[in-house]
């Protein structure tokens, strides 16, 4: 095995994530001081940054037969770790004036985010299988977080302990889907390796067509990388542990985790080559349809912000895989590798979708935390939970805008986002997936994206208007009154945001926007790194 | 003849499994696990893996057995736990567990003295693994360890003592 110089520093990345996640877990034990705690997270994941910017230019290497780190993984690595930083100052900011510890957060958000990392450059399924493990058992433990269940008196509100047994059980399951498809695949193929797999299932004697071993194989593991990224027979966990989860951690999850899933299978597309069989097309295209119209039909009858931006993910995941089929229908019809326009379709989408979820589970975080800790414990033993709840029923976000107009504008741009609306990056993404979809002349199910895509824009609509419609009591919009706090939502009002946070929601909505009206430059930058992984591959 | 004894094999781990499944008492489910495990490592034995097989009853039927034997002496504290523990543990629940496990002896002990060793394929011997391993492996051996590092930090967080948690709070600022 060849182990030298240039493997070890296009490993540094992974080995700062590593040290970061040590050195946070090493300073929480003797050192609980929740600031030091985040800023040396913050640290970390800076430094890996710096790491992952001094080889941007990078040739494709493999280190060991498990990683191969190119531009595609600094790429989209890069991407992973600013989500994670937005989710340190969240979080820091969220659990700050909350009861209990939060200090093992930040080593579990490490230990995340480097599962995420090592999923994006991953070519084997065992490092696949470990980077999804690193992240979902960190996870675990992050969507349960603040274990308040005891305390819990409401019924209508989520307990993360609850959440977290239910991402538990169901993710487990998934992952013995997928090391259970994982074996399938090597007892047809003998072959661990995505590329080796692919050139195994193309030989005759292994056609996934004619193997029943591989097929089996195929439609598990197809079903484990549905559940992670909440496709519509797979979705039940996905409102009520989105729902359940601290508002951070939640947007952590509708992020860097479906992320990392869906840039693995752009990069094993990658190594498809040839034809896909019939079947495989067929059920991908069901689930896609499916989880289009599911996803926002459901969110029609949500009340609940942090469930309707739940239902709107597993649409967004459906529309993705529209891109997925338009690459798989071309290549099998020019039986050529996937490449052109779709790629970089779904590598355009996956960035818009990082931002607009960010954004949007960021300002529900915002809004959810700065609480005083004097009204929490003054209150304990009697109506705890409206104390630690978060700000996600619809009602909390009742004329908003009068109150908090930077927040609300943020919060309305990411909706518009997810709606596809022009000018944001979301509508920029959609097209994308469009014109992919033209290209390969997939009619019906365009045009079941633009049906759902219609039937969305209600719910996200009806967000807005709720947010900027005129408080009750006020007089007419204009003045001082109207900005005296309403009685209903008096809860919602205690809560302080510091300029640093209202900050960091701006410059997220501004990027939104920006890379709105001017997406050349990140275009540019995944046709360029897609050219350059083609010639490489 | 090797099909009769992997299709015995799997018979028996499919019922202990079962078993584990349908048992109402905690315990009960334990032995039939230990059980499917130690089948576990006979079907490993044939398919040419003694180490595989070895780990399989060190790592599985030793450790499960020993962490199950610390969780039910954390929670139990007692005499009234003693009395339960006597509900627990009738005489006869021993005998399905006990025909099961004669049965994989019968056949192991057949197994080993058949004259011929069943045509094995290739054995695979710890030295293999090893240099699997911390060949072209190492990485998976480095991530698991992180994996293991993230599920110890979460158990931790969620294994604390839910009560008096302002109290912990306070405690720890003022030290």
């Amino acid at each position: 095995m060849n182990f030298g110089f240039p493997h070890f520093m296009a490993l540094l990345p992974v080995i700062s994530l590593t040290v970061a996640s040590v050195v946070v877990m090493l300073c929480t034990a003797f050192f609980r001081r929740h600031g030091l705690i985040a800023a040396l997270t913050l640290l970390g994941l800076g430094i890996t940054l710096a790491c992952l910017h001094q080889q941007s230019g990078i040739a494709a290497i493999e280190v060991t037969p498990l990683m191969q780190f190119d531009r595609l993984s600094v790429f989209f690595s890069a991407w992973i770790l600013v989500a994670a930083m937005v989710v340190t100052l969240l979080s820091w900011h969220y659990f700050r004036t909350r009861e209990g510890l939060s200090e093992e957060l930040y080593v579990l958000l490490l230990t995340a985010t480097l599962g995420a990392v090592v999923m994006v450059s991953s070519i084997h399924f065992a490092s696949f299988f470990l980077g999804l493990e690193i992240l979902s058992v960190s996870l675990f433990a992050l969507v349960a977080y603040p274990v308040t269940s005891l305390t819990r008196k409401d019924r209508s509100a989520a307990s993360p302990i609850e959440a977290g047994i239910k991402y538990l059980i169901l993710a487990g399951i998934a992952s013995a889907m997928l090391a259970m498809g994982m074996a399938f695949l090597y007892a047809a193929t003998g072959e661990l390796s995505f590329s080796g797999i692919q050139t195994m299932l193309q030989t005759d004697a292994v056609h996934e067509s004619r193997n029943l071993y591989a097929m089996g194989g195929i439609v598990m593991i197809l079903a484990g990388v549905a559940f992670k990224l909440a496709l519509v027979p797979f979705h039940m966990w996905t409102p009520d542990v989105y729902h359940g989860a601290p508002a951070p951690v939640t947007a952590f999850l509708a992020t860097v985790s479906k992320f990392a899933m869906l840039v693995l299978i752009l990069r094993a597309f990658l190594f498809a080559r040839g034809d896909h069989p019939e079947a495989v097309i067929a059920v991908v295209t069901g689930v896609a349809a499916v989880s289009m119209l599911v996803g926002n039909l459901l969110a029609l009858q949500q009340n609940n912000v942090k469930r309707m931006l739940a239902y709107s993910s597993i649409s967004h995941s459906g529309y993705v895989l529209v891109a997925f089929l338009a690459g798989m229908v071309a290549s099998t019809a020019n039986a050529i590798k996937a490449e052109g326009i779709e790629v970089e379709a779904i590598a355009f989408y996956i960035v818009s979708y990082l931002l607009t979820s960010l954004t949007a589970f960021g300002v529900v975080s915002v809004l959810s935390s700065g609480r005083e800790r004097v009204s929490y414990s003054r209150e304990s033993g009697g109506n705890v939970d409206a104390e630690t709840r978060d700000t996600d029923g619809l009602q909390d976000y009742e004329s908003l805008f009068w109150k908090r107009p930077v927040m609300a504008s943020v919060f309305a741009i990411a909706l518009l986002s997810s709606a596809g609306i022009p000018l944001t990056i979301g509508f920029m993404g959609k097209f994308y997936i469009f014109a992919a979809g033209v290209t390969s002349a997939l009619w019906w199910l365009l045009l079941v994206l633009i049906a759902s895509s219609g039937i969305g824009l209600f719910y996200y609509l009806r967000l807005v208007l709720v947010m900027f419609r005129l408080p009750e009591g006020g007089h007419d919009g204009h003045g001082e009154e109207v900005m005296a706090p309403a009685q209903t939502t008096a809860a919602a009002l205690v809560r302080e945001i510091p300029v640093g946070a209202r900050w960091l929601m701006v410059l997220l909505g501004g990027v939104i926007l920006w890379l709105g009206v001017y997406p050349g430059p990140l275009m540019a930058e995944i046709r360029d790194i897609l050219v350059a992984m083609r010639v490489a591959g | 003849m090797e099909m009769f004894t992997f299709y015995l094999t799997s018979i028996i781990i499919l019922t202990s499994i079962l078993m584990v499944v349908i048992s109402a008492n905690a315990v009960h489910s334990l032995l039939y696990l230990i059980l499917s495990s130690l089948a576990m490592a006979v079907i490993f034995f044939q398919m040419g893996a003694p180490f595989a097989a070895a780990l399989e009853v060190i790592v599985y039927a030793g450790a499960i057995m020993v962490l199950f034997v610390f969780v039910v002496m954390m929670l139990n504290l007692g005499q009234a736990a003693v009395e339960e523990e006597r509900t627990l543990m009738p005489l006869g629940i021993w005998r399905g567990p006990a025909l099961l496990a004669a049965l994989l002896l019968a056949e192991l002990a057949f197994l080993l003295f058949q004259q011929p060793v069943a045509s094995l394929p290739v054995a695979v011997y710890a030295k293999q693994v090893g240099i699997t391993l911390f060949g072209p492996y190492l990485l998976a051996v480095e991530l698991a360890s992180i994996l293991l590092m993230a599920g110890l930090v979460g158990a931790y967080h969620l294994g604390r003592p839910l009560l008096k948690k302002s109290a912990t709070r306070t405690h720890v600022r003022e030290s």
